[in-house]
């Protein structure tokens, strides 16, 4: 059984030399300081002997403080409730550390973006691509490193080329089909490149991040405590409760700030609300994908009173509002509650007939079994999280592994299937809606009575607090280090989408180009939750101007031929 | 004289209605999407806007520019050669399989200027409408074909005679379900509207078009959708049979507006198939519509 | 097949749900978070609002005897945060939402407070209002008695800080 104290003593038993200090600020969290050159060993032993799973890589600039990098890898061992931060010191006149992709192929992404915020470069690493900054930013400037100012503007650069790699063996005779970087169905901003022979697809490459603003950096340097959660509440337009809570709940960590329980519950469902609202959304957009445009507007029809009710509890449809470090800012009258019972329970009767009809469609059953599929050894190794991973076979469920909020006090099963397709993701879902109306039910039952807000005081500096939180896509992590004057030092965000978008080249393999927006919108993604899009934009926005031929000619310039 | 002036009316009626029968569509589909959806009136409108929509010229082609008014033409010419009112309007010996030909040239059209103009989704697209076009064209011959060889005749006017004067024969039923169900995928509807406007791949072998052109592909694609839905009902579904012609005419015109509202229910209750089962699913349709051939052909 | 038909009944026995808007009004419900406004009245120019609000969008700044609070809600995000942290209740969020105007000007409220210059080094320090609601409504029961304010109330916190040092220098060097 392994334990905190189990972890404690094989790493000190394993790596004596290799492990510089460790602390234990709460009974579900472990921070350990090893030295860089071991890291590769010691993430062997925790992702292979201890099967954790990595959570997000964060790069924090302490020059000013000590004169390294921190570069911080968060592991979570989901059926002992422990989270690990495994942190190693980077000497800034050396930004290095060896790569640990190798090891844990999820750590891809991460590592990449943390040579293009912070700068210290993964020696080793497969891919070592541009992921996060734009096409045209220099190569030079590093976003993150606290010399650099948040409004800081590059040189304008004329010719750019998206970092996309070459077709390999199998892809040379394959036709390249592009599609991007404003993505047609999903209505988004991503850059999906497929190597394509005939109808069917043999590889696949990815460039996003055009919605990445750089939030954390405005953090960093200009916004305090209470304004970031109305900025976390932003990063996602689904889902942005989620973060807001995630937030707040990594700050009253970091600071030792007790919650009321009235306002746990308060958060707990609202979140269960969003769930509703998101899966329904889906559900829609997936049949939207396959040409059922009528799914899309029955189920959206559907969910409409879960905003209605929202926008009366919260003063928004979308954009809650409602958390602060500490608490929340309004309450659930008795009223309201009232209401979110019979809105529910009208609401549970047209989910269930929506969801008996796509059941039985043998229609749809065609498009999606069989699709998209991602085995359970991918699934692990890549690290996904949520409807993605439970849907080939992973047993994680933040809400059961690391209970946050009032999720220790409810009875709930989380939804599993085998099947490894969309089929199964899109069951899961369809059964997650439904333990949420009971979820809603329950809390509703036995909200405590109290207090909204904590009185926050002053925030300690040099604190790391540590929020997850299961959002409708998967966890939602955020990480926080406070800093001296109560503003915080260093803000990362891993939203729920980030581990899936790496899946995504995976379930692609073998598939028609048919199947290709499903399969991309069945990982329910959030393009803006990963790449951390901000409403305040300095900045006008740039026009980007391709010499391709595909997709672009609407953009063109008129030449010739005026009339 | 009748003749000509059905030809006529044809080719007006086809050309004014068209976007009201879309219209009617659109109303449909969004009564069942549960919301008021636009004015029956609407398509009137966006085809006006797109004829007045500068022309972005993005491709410089010969065949890019001249396959809408073929398409157009096409459909048109088409229309003389439909039925209307029992009178077939520009008729001779062995029009049917003119008929067949020219409703061909449409999707040809769309394919050619679609490969002119050089997207990589206009090739999928094109792509698709040919396989489609493979295994769905047969279905229509092959239930023609039936229906002459019940008729005796290659000419449009005895064959659509014949199931008012013959008795009730098994193989125009089981011709006319086939028909049916290949008009789906004809009509570019969903559950077979892969090639042409999906979203997936950005309208497919349309990419390119915009202004004027576009608004010609887009005006004969509705045309086509009448001309079909007139020759399905003419050909196929004749009954009652009553004396005047403009009342035939009129009475026909409602047997139309219902295939319509029947195309658009099938249209929103499906999802749209891949194209390999899409196909797997009109070689079915073409095994039926032989059966059918073979009952004409033993006098059933 | 049953499964169409059981779909085509969901869809017509719903109805018409689209509504209207905008060819008929459609308000928010109550306490919706609209447009923020300032009521000049009651605005005492003590800037929390200012420093409250995540997009930084309200400045304040003193220039000619007068202090201007100006709320730019151009770029606002609706959070009521401003609403919130009031202490007078001049700031507050209507429940108005339909802000399009191709006029920039449309999007600001300023205000302009009269401010209250220090008697010894003439920089502005607190706004008139302000300083009457400390003397009206804060007064302590001793002020009562007194004819007028004491001296120290017309500095601003710089000089109140060097005459208190200066007061305790006398006292010490009296002794």
């Amino acid at each position: 059984m392994t334990t905190a104290e189990g972890v404690l003593s094989g790493m000190k038993e394993r790596f004596p030399v290799a492990l510089l200090k460790w602390e234990q600020p709460r009974a579900d969290r472990l921070y350990f300081t090893v030295k860089r050159e071991e890291i590769q060993p010691v993430t062997d032993y925790l992702f292979n002997t201890l099967h954790a799973r990595l959570m997000m890589s964060i790069g924090t600039d302490k020059t000013p403080i000590d004169g390294n990098y921190e570069v911080s890898y968060m592991y979570s061992l989901d059926h002992q409730n422990l989270i690990i931060l495994v942190k190693e010191l980077v000497p800034s006149t050396d930004p290095t550390v060896p790569s640990v992709t190798n090891i844990v192929p999820g750590a891809n992404w991460h590592e990449r973006e943390v040579y293009d915020l912070l700068g210290v470069k993964a020696d080793g690493h497969p891919d070592p691509r541009r992921l996060v900054v734009s096409d045209d930013w220099p190569e030079d400037v590093f976003p993150l490193r606290k010399e650099v100012p948040y409004n800081f503007k590059p040189p304008i650069v004329r010719e750019v080329k998206p970092p996309l790699r070459e077709p390999n063996e199998n892809e040379k005779r394959a036709t390249i089909l592009s599609i991007g970087p404003f993505f047609p169905t999903l209505e988004e901003a991503a850059y999906f490149r497929l190597f394509v022979e005939g109808e069917q697809i043999v590889g696949s490459d990815y460039r996003g991040f055009f919605a990445h603003r750089g939030i954390e950096k405005l953090t960093d340097t200009v916004l305090d405590y209470n304004q970031i959660p109305f900025m976390a509440e932003r990063i996602c337009g689904i889902c942005g409760f989620v973060h807001s809570a995630c937030y707040c709940m990594a700050v009253e960590q970091a600071a030792g700030i007790e919650v009321p329980p009235r306002a746990k519950y308060i958060r707990s469902i609202m979140m269960e609300l969003e769930r509703v609202h998101s899966h329904l959304l889906w559900l829609g957009l997936a049949g939207h994908y396959l040409g059922f445009d009528t799914v899309l507007m029955q189920s959206w029809r559907i969910r409409e009173p879960v905003m209605w009710l929202v926008e009366e509890i919260t003063g928004n449809r979308k954009t809650y509002g409602l958390n602060l470090p500490g608490g929340v800012r309004r309450d659930l009258t008795p009223e309201l509650c009232d209401k979110t019972l019979k809105t529910l329970e009208k609401m549970e009767k047209e989910t269930h007939e929506l969801v008996d009809a796509a059941v039985e469609d043998h229609t749809l059953k065609m498009r999606l079994e069989n699709v998209g599929r991602l085995s359970p050894e991918d699934a692990r190794q890549i690290c996904v999280v949520g409807p993605t991973a439970r849907g080939s076979g992973v047993d994680i469920d933040t809400r059961k592994d690391h209970p946050y909020f009032a999720f220790p006090e409810l009875k709930f099963k989380s939804a599993l299937q085998q099947g490894c397709d969309i089929w199964a993701r899109t069951l899961i879902r369809a059964e997650e809606t439904f333990t949420s109306f009971d979820l809603i039910r329950q809390m509703i039952a036995i909200l405590p009575p109290g207090e909204l807000m904590a009185q926050v005081g002053n925030i300690p500096p040099w604190r790391e607090g540590i929020g997850a939180a299961e959002a409708p896509r998967g966890e939602c992590a955020h990480y926080i280090q406070t800093g001296l004057n109560n503003r915080p030092y260093r803000w990362r965000v891993r939203a729920s989408t980030y581990p899936q978008l790496q899946a995504v080249p995976r379930m692609l393999e073998g598939m028609q180009v048919a199947d290709f927006p499903i399969i991309v919108g069945s990982i329910d993604p959030c393009f803006s939750c990963t790449e951390r899009v901000i409403t305040v934009d300095r900045r006008t926005k740039k026009r980007r101007i391709y010499t391709r031929k595909d997709l672009l000619a609407m953009s063109r310039q008129k030449n010739q031929g005026m009339r | 004289m009748t003749s000509v002036a059905v030809g006529v009316f044809n080719i007006v009626f086809v050309l004014l209605a068209a976007p009201l029968f879309d219209g009617v569509m659109r109303q449909v589909k969004a009564r069942i999407h549960s919301r008021r959806g636009p004015s029956i009136l609407q398509t009137y409108f966006d085809l006006g806007k797109l004829m007045v929509k500068e022309d972005q010229l993005a491709v410089n082609n010969f065949i890019f520019s001249v396959t809408p008014i073929i398409c157009l033409g096409s459909v048109l010419l088409a229309a003389l050669f439909v039925p209307m009112g029992g009178v077939v309007p520009l008729g001779f010996a062995g029009d049917t399989l003119v008929l067949v030909y020219v409703l061909t040239m449409g999707p040809i059209c769309l394919c050619l200027g679609g490969m002119a103009s050089g997207s990589p989704y206009a090739y999928v697209g094109v792509n698709r409408e040919i396989m489609m076009l493979m295994v769905v064209e047969p279905v229509m011959a092959i239930s023609l074909i039936a229906s002459a060889i019940k008729a005796h005749s290659l000419m449009l006017a005895d064959c659509i005679r014949q199931p008012l004067t013959g008795a009730p024969s098994f193989s125009l039923a089981i011709c006319a379900v086939a028909f049916f169900l290949a008009l789906q995928s004809v009509l570019a509807k969903v559950p077979f509207d892969l090639p042409e406007a999906e979203q997936e791949i950005m309208e497919g072998p349309l990419i390119e078009y915009s202004g004027r052109k576009l608004a010609m592909l887009k005006w004969s694609f509705y045309c086509k959708q009448i001309v079909l839905l007139t020759l399905f009902m003419e050909w196929f579904v004749p009954w009652p049979a009553v004396g005047s012609l403009p009342l035939r005419i009129v009475l026909t015109l409602v047997k139309v507006l219902a295939g319509a509202v029947l195309v658009e229910v099938i249209a929103q209750v499906f999802p749209r198939l891949k194209i390999a089962q899409s196909m797997r699913y009109f070689v079915s349709v073409i095994a039926v519509a032989l059966t059918g051939l073979m009952l004409a052909v033993m006098g059933l | 097949m049953i499964s169409k038909i059981k779909e085509a009944l969901i869809c017509l026995r719903a109805g018409r749900v689209t509504f209207r808007y905008p060819l008929a009004p459609k308000p928010a419900p109550k306490r919706f978070r609209g447009r923020p406004t300032i009521d000049g009245s009651k605005c005492l120019g003590c800037g929390a609002c200012a420093a409250v609000c995540p997009p930084r969008l309200i400045s304040m700044h003193d220039q000619d005897g007068r202090r201007t609070v100006e709320l730019n809600y151009s770029r606002c995000t609706y959070c009521a945060r401003c609403q919130e942290i009031c202490p007078v209740g001049a700031m507050t969020c209507t429940e108005d939402f339909e802000l399009a105007t191709n006029n920039r000007e449309n999007l600001s409220v300023a205000v302009e407070l009269e401010t209250v210059p220090c008697r010894d080094c003439s920089a502005p320090f607190m706004t008139q209002r302000m300083l009457k609601k400390m003397i009206d409504e804060f007064r302590p029961p001793w002020m009562e008695k007194m004819l007028q304010t004491p001296e120290w109330f017309w500095l601003c916190p710089d000089c109140r800080l060097n005459s208190t040092g200066l007061n305790m220098e006398r006292n010490i060097k009296n002794e």
